[in-house]
């Protein structure tokens, strides 16, 4: 085929819109999800033939046209393809479409599933517009778009009063890092007066001498007060988006979406949206922000490592293992070296995925049990489970694949893009020297716990005897192997969680193509002996942890309290989720209706007042006027009215009395003569 | 008689019409009001088609279209001069999208009188020769004739709310009057005021044209409201300082601004659906408007001066709104406090003084507009189905009424500003603006900035948090079967008068240059004029 690479982007990205706007007029007609099945395969043939391979080894392209125009700049929309659009791009592609097939068996007979396609749809639409957006205004709109998708279908089944919760939450706190980027926005285009990333950054992703930034920079200090800002508000973005602490608390709610949707959106590609972000304004980042960037991954893959050690629910597990890989990631940028966030991006998303579709199938199957036989029990709870490897062989084995992938076992992508960061940070502390070795130790730590809390979910899973055997051994065989339609794409995956599709050196991650694409340069030196040693270490780690887990979990020996109080404390999040609310969301309800009675009371009181007195005034006003100017009047009436009447007895109409008048007048006028 | 004065007078025809028309034809009135309507609408859309968008207008006259100045009123008093009031109006970038959105409206409005029953005749009568008068208002390039038009506008209001409203109607509708009559009594002060201190070059006596106020050289030297050497003072205050804020005072009634606004929940709770999308649809605009044409253009020293001021206030109106409408409990006065948050926005873009915040606030403005008309149109559904809109009386309606659920969610996302629609481009755009002010040395700090952004944030919650109260869960509704037999989904009539609005909403999103493409010249045009005094 001879499309231009930029022209079989753009195809990749309008075609599941064009699914989407398809289901959404077909409605209820439409819930095979052929079309949007069909759209994200061709997505992925046109990304994968059409324009990665061309970019990866050749030249970086850009398309772009003139949006709108205000005062006098002009905003741009269109497409930029060099190594990382494209890389991110291509993964979207590679992970969507085993989940659409998952979906086809695992989301069979629900009753809403033409919204499902429709929404999955929109979601791959914004995605894949996200990563190739040249424009950062136009990244923003695709970048809130995901967030809505993601919120519609967290929210699928809306009649769960938990999934609304979630959804609603999930939506907010991501409004949160929606501020922290659209601040950055301003920021940036206040100081720099583009948001296009070609003029910010070149072609390439790298700063070139003649770029906007390059020349402000230069006149600017690199450390002055707004590239801090900027570059914080750019990390709060991402922070929402990527589930880092303390905004991490939407991502392990967001299970209630159907496990197909965590699989894609709430591992693989959207949460790793906010460290494809923090990769594309990379050059804007001074030291501060990157050390920033560094404490919150490293607090984040801790604090997330140890809350998924206390969960039951096998997908909250995930979830928090989610959150803690996504803390490596960001760990990886921080320390400068994002060619490592990005490989582990790339693996994360296959294992995780992986994991996620592999969790499906066992609640699939748990659920059917739990339907066949009756009983009440929640088909998500690891206590309910146990011993499935009798029945799911083939489901063990892919969750066995993407659990030693998580735990960095050699020959696994796990091993290779774990041990990138974690070394990596090892010689970034070593030049920095002191307290900074705090990382890599930290998430050495993280990497054991992280062994260990996956072991003990495949244990607990897999192993031991299952809690409801003499239910099903009674009836019918109703807890066996998920549907082939939901076994080839977890087969497809678990065959990418292993080191021959990022190389062919099972050991030594500078020789992934990934790594080698990337070229970034770092400013530290290599520590030869570190890359010996610690994934030495980190093996053994991972195995002592699975040793333990298989003492407690499989020997039975466990020998921890059930309700000890640390483990209740990871259980519940550290009540982490209980502090926002009593602080956040009940003191803004506080406030707000605190406001709304001064507005009804002071505000519009003052309004009554003035009212009120007006009201007064005029009566009083009455009153003078009815008393007063009015008395006055009437006095003056009275007045002439009395004297008149005392006046008036003089005309009587007797003769006689005119007469005596007349006299007194005529003796009176006498007197007076005689007086003067 | 020129396309603007056809614009303008259309519906005062219409008015007459259905008054001559009889009783017995009362099935016509609404027909007779939804042709003119639309023909309106037909011919603000070829203005805007004609518009020539290199003209920016502001204080030129050579830059506005469809221009007629006919003399009006001319009387000899003797020795205060000549009195010269002028039918004049034209439109420029500014008032262009208004107009247009003003005739849209109005045509959402008739769609949602369709079922009115009380004295019809009356009711469209007066609901047309409203729609003249804010036509007028947007028009009119002589203040004297503004000032009838704002004057005019009042009375159908009144009326509407006070006759055709709910419960508390006469109390809503006095509120809202005297409010309204408050700020325009005052503004007729400064109306003479600004009379005797400008005289028009031409003929040399006083005059009520707008844009020959706007010119320093017009000004009377040593009058009250003159630009140089003017040592006038009230009470210690500078004559034109103070000419400024009555001005907006009497136009942030109107926005409304917080402290001002209380007449707006209650006036809105009370109105008909149709008065309601009238109300937070055009009325609200003429605010904005207001502000940009008369107090903007007319004192641009002092907008530079108090701009610091009104963003602050813009700030306040936006969260201050916004964690109202959080509090609320009946739907209706939550979307009403929502304007107050929306529109605090408009004023925040205004006071930025950059292009960016200028064309936000015009495009917030036009985006409000319609978007608010359909909520509150949607409110009425529900209100018109089971006469009850309190927020936990319904739960679980997506159940019931899947189509109507759908365009409460596209409303709803679509005014918290998802990107896409067109409240995020006018919002952004502020908020940008308001970030940019800074580094154009307007005098708006970043912090009031982020405090803006924070309303978007609020402005999810109390969106999504209705949302989940009314639609999403197991269906449970305080009046029980009743109900839910009474809550039937949208008709098609009801879908008509929605689906242009949020239509709407999406082109404009996706393509805004249709707004900012006419607005460019005049935003730079006003940004000059004030730019001198920064």
């Amino acid at each position: 085929m001879n499309i231009s690479p930029i022209v079989a982007s753009l195809l990749v990205v309008v075609l599941p819109f064009s699914a989407f706007v398809i289901q959404a007029i077909l409605g209820r007609r439409s819930v095979s999800g052929n079309v949007a099945l069909m759209a994200i395969s061709l997505s992925s043939i046109l990304s994968a033939g059409c324009v990665f391979f061309v970019v990866w080894t050749g030249e970086a392209t850009l398309e772009r046209i003139t949006w709108f125009t205000i005062g006098t700049k002009s905003f741009s929309v269109g497409i930029l393809l060099n190594k990382l659009t494209v890389f991110m791009q291509l993964l979207v592609c590679i992970i969507a479409l085993p989940v659409h097939l998952y979906s086809r068996a695992y989301m069979k007979g629900d009753d809403g599933l033409h919204r499902y396609w429709m929404y999955l749809s929109l979601f791959c639409f914004a995605m894949l517009g996200l990563t190739i957006s040249i424009n950062l205004l136009q990244l923003y709109i695709f970048w809130e778009l995901v967030g809505f998708a993601s919120y519609l279908l967290i929210g699928f089944w809306f009649t769960r009063d938990a999934a609304v919760q979630a959804n609603k939450k999930a939506f907010l706190i991501n409004r949160i890092g929606d501020l922290g980027f659209l601040i950055g926005i301003a920021l940036l285009y206040a100081q720099v007066g583009t948001l296009d990333l070609v003029e910010l950054f070149g072609k390439s992703g790298f700063f070139s001498t003649e770029t906007a930034v390059h020349d402000s920079l230069q006149l600017l200090d690199k450390n002055s007060a707004w590239i801090t800002c900027a570059g914080l508000a750019f990390l709060l973005g991402a922070m929402a988006k990527s589930a880092q602490f303390p905004l991490h608390v939407w991502l392990p709610d967001a299970m209630e979406g159907p496990t197909s949707v965590s699989s894609l959106i709430h591992a693989a590609t959207m949460v790793a949206a906010g460290i494809f972000l923090l990769c594309t304004v990379f050059p804007l980042f001074n030291e501060t922000v990157l050390l920033v960037i560094t404490g919150i991954g490293t607090i984040t893959a801790f604090s997330a490592a140890i809350f998924a050690l206390g969960q039951y629910d096998i997908k909250k597990i995930l979830a928090f293992s989610t959150i803690s890989q996504l803390g490596f990631m960001m760990v990886g940028v921080g320390i400068g070296a994002w060619d490592t966030a990005m490989l582990h991006l790339a693996t994360h998303a296959f294992f995780k995925c992986l994991l996620f579709l592999c969790a499906g199938a066992v609640i699939h199957e748990m659920s059917h049990v739990k339907a066949h036989t009756n009983l009440t029990f929640d088909p998500q709870d690891l206590r309910n489970m146990g011993g499935l490897r009798h029945y799911m062989p083939k489901t063990f084995l892919c969750m066995l694949i993407g659990a030693l992938a998580l735990s960095g076992f050699p020959l696994t992508a796990g091993y290779l893009s774990k041990d990138s960061i974690v070394v990596t940070a090892f010689e970034w502390a070593a030049s920095h020297g002191g307290s900074y070795f705090i990382i890599p130790a930290a998430l050495i730590l993280v990497s054991v716990l992280t062994a260990f809390y996956i072991g003990r979910l495949v244990f607990k899973t897999f192993f031991g005897s299952f809690s409801f055997r003499e239910h099903i051994a009674a009836g019918k065989p109703s807890l066996h192997e998920p549907p082939s339609m939901m076994l080839w794409p977890m087969l497809f995956l678990a065959a990418c969680s292993l080191f021959p599709l990022f190389g062919v050196q099972p050991l030594a991650y500078q020789q992934t193509w990934i790594i080698r694409g990337f070229h970034v340069e770092v400013d530290y030196p290599a520590q030869h002996a570190a890359h010996l040693f610690i994934p030495l270490g980190l093996t053994i780690g991972a195995i002592v942890a699975w040793t333990v887990g298989w003492q407690w979990y499989v020997k039975q020996k466990y020998p921890l309290r059930v309700d000890n109080s640390w483990v209740q404390w990871a259980n519940r999040q550290g009540y982490l989720n209980e502090l926002n609310d009593t602080l956040f969301v009940k003191g803004t309800l506080k406030l707000s209706d605190l406001l709304y009675a001064f507005d009804r009371y002071v505000v519009d009181g003052l309004t009554k007042l003035v009212t009120w007195v007006t009201q007064r005034i005029a009566v009083f006003a009455y009153w003078v006027d009815k008393h007063i100017v009015d008395g006055l009047v009437n006095l003056s009436a009275n007045t002439t009215y009395y004297i008149g009447h005392l006046a008036r007895h003089v005309q009587n109409g007797q003769l006689q009395g005119y007469m005596g008048f007349a006299l007194t007048a005529v003796i009176l006028g006498i007197l007076y003569l005689i007086i003067k | 008689m020129g396309a603007l004065s056809i614009l303008i007078f259309l519906p005062l025809f219409a008015a007459l019409l259905i008054l001559a028309l009889p009783s017995s034809l009362k099935g016509s009135y609404r027909y007779i009001a939804l042709v003119f309507t639309l023909a309106q609408l037909a011919l603000s859309l070829y203005m805007y088609q004609q518009f020539d968008p290199t003209l920016g207008g502001i204080n030129s006259i050579s830059g506005y279209q469809f221009v007629e100045q006919i003399p009006w009123i001319r009387l000899d008093l003797g020795q205060l001069g000549k009195l010269e009031i002028d039918y004049f109006v034209g439109i420029d970038g500014v008032s262009l999208p208004l107009i247009v959105l003003s005739s849209f409206v109005m045509l959402m409005s008739i769609g949602a009188s369709w079922h009115v029953e009380k004295s019809v005749k009356g009711y469209f009568a007066l609901l047309m020769v409203l729609n003249m008068a804010v036509m007028g208002i947007f028009a009119a390039l002589d203040f004297f004739l503004f000032y009838v038009f704002y004057e005019v506008m009042l009375l159908p209001l009144y009326f509407l709310i006070g006759i055709w409203g709910g419960a508390r109607r006469e109390y809503a509708a006095m509120k809202f009057f005297i409010y309204t009559l408050l700020g325009s009594v005052l503004m007729l002060l400064v109306i003479v005021g600004l009379y005797f201190s400008v005289v028009n070059p031409a003929s040399g006596a006083h005059t009520f044209n707008i844009l020959l106020m706007m010119n320093p050289s017009n000004y009377v030297d040593g009058s009250f409201f003159g630009f140089l050497g003017n040592y006038h003072e009230v009470f210690g205050v500078p004559a034109r300082l103070v000419g400024f804020i009555v001005l907006f005072f009497a136009f942030a009634i109107k926005v409304p601004i917080v402290p001002l606004h209380t007449w707006l929940p209650d006036a809105h709770v009370e109105a008909p659906t149709p008065v309601s999308i009238i109300l937070a649809g055009i009325l609200l605009k003429i605010g904005g408007y207001g502000i940009i044409r008369v107090c903007y253009s007319i004192f641009p020293d002092i907008a530079a001066d108090t701009n610091w001021w009104l963003a602050l206030i813009g700030v306040l109106s936006i969260v201050y709104g916004a964690l109202n409408a959080l509090a609320q409990k009946d739907l209706k006065r939550m979307i009403a406090y929502s304007s107050v948050s929306h529109m605090g926005f408009v004023l925040l873009g205004i006071a930025s003084l950059t292009a960016e915040g200028l064309s936000g606030a015009m495009f917030q403005m036009v985006s409000h507009g319609f978007l608010s008309a359909a909520l509150f149109f949607l409110v009425g559904v529900l209100y018109d189905r089971v006469h009850d809109r309190y927020i936990y009386n319904f739960r679980g309606l997506a159940n019931i009424m899947p189509t109507y659920t759908a365009y409460v969610a596209i409303a709803f996302f679509a005014s918290l500003g998802l990107p896409g629609f067109s409240a995020f481009i006018g919002e952004a755009f502020v908020i940008i603006g308001a970030f940019n002010a800074e580094a154009m040395l307007t005098g708006v700090p970043r912090w009031m900035a982020v405090g803006g952004s924070v309303g978007i944030l609020l402005s999810a919650a109390y969106f999504l948090w209705t949302l989940q109260r009314m639609f999403f869960g197991q269906t449970r509704l305080q009046g029980g079967e009743k109900w839910r037999l009474a809550l039937t989904d949208l008709d098609t009539r009801e879908k008509i008068v929605l689906l242009p609005a949020l239509a709407l909403a999406l082109v404009l999103g996706i393509v805004p240059s249709l707004i900012f493409d006419n607005l460019n010249a005049s935003v730079i045009q006003l940004l000059d004029t004030i730019k001198p005094y920064l």
